[in-house]
């Protein structure tokens, strides 16, 4: 990550507008207990006071790194019911970057999204549709089988 | 613009800096080895 990821210009400047950075060595406490740390790098999407909202184990090249880190502000807001919010951050990663690894799992953020914005199933079922057609084999398009019958 | 990282390293610190400019935070657990 350091000499790769973290140096990249866009990254520099995506974490300076978006995320107060904040760095601890995996072994010290209490946080790596509190946090329950067993690999590195490991990346956490903490709310303003302090709250997990998102994690990710291993490395991640710079484009996966902001894609990383707008699925836990998104996970922030959706899990705080602000679901337009989410929605907001989740089409960025959708529009921006559609070959990450956070991609599959931002069509159903977005789907699960829009159907509590709107209580319509067919979110849902559209969400199922879209991980089967451009992501048939994530763990994302299996989670969402289901949402094939509404 | 920075042109790098600006790590914070002090978790109440972190927590005044997110609250203040209402950010959320990106925690990173690394091995410097």
């Amino acid at each position: 990550m350091d000499a790769v990821t973290y140096p990249d210009a866009r990254v520099v400047s995506f974490i300076d507008e978006n995320m107060i950075p904040f760095r601890v060595l995996y072994d010290a406490e209490p946080l790596s207990k509190d946090f329950n740390i067993k690999w590195t790098p490991t990346i956490i999407t903490l709310d303003s006071g302090g709250l997990e909202h998102h994690r990710s184990v291993g490395f991640l090249e710079p484009d996966a790194l902001i894609s990383t880190i707008l699925l836990g502000i998104a996970k922030v807001f959706f899990d705080t019911n602000r679901f337009d919010d989410a929605l907001i951050n989740l089409e960025k990663i959708l529009k921006d970057y559609p070959e990450t690894n956070s991609a599959p799992e931002a069509i159903y953020m977005r789907g699960v999204s829009l159907y509590k914005n709107t209580d319509d199933p067919r979110e849902l079922k559209e969400a199922y549709e879209k991980l089967r057609d451009k992501y048939p084999e994530s763990e994302w398009a299996k989670k969402a089988y289901p949402y094939r019958l509404l | 613009m920075e042109n790098k990282i600006k790590w914070e390293t002090e978790m109440a610190a972190v927590i005044d800096k997110a609250r203040s400019e209402n950010k959320n935070i990106l925690l990173d657990f690394f091995n410097p080895g």
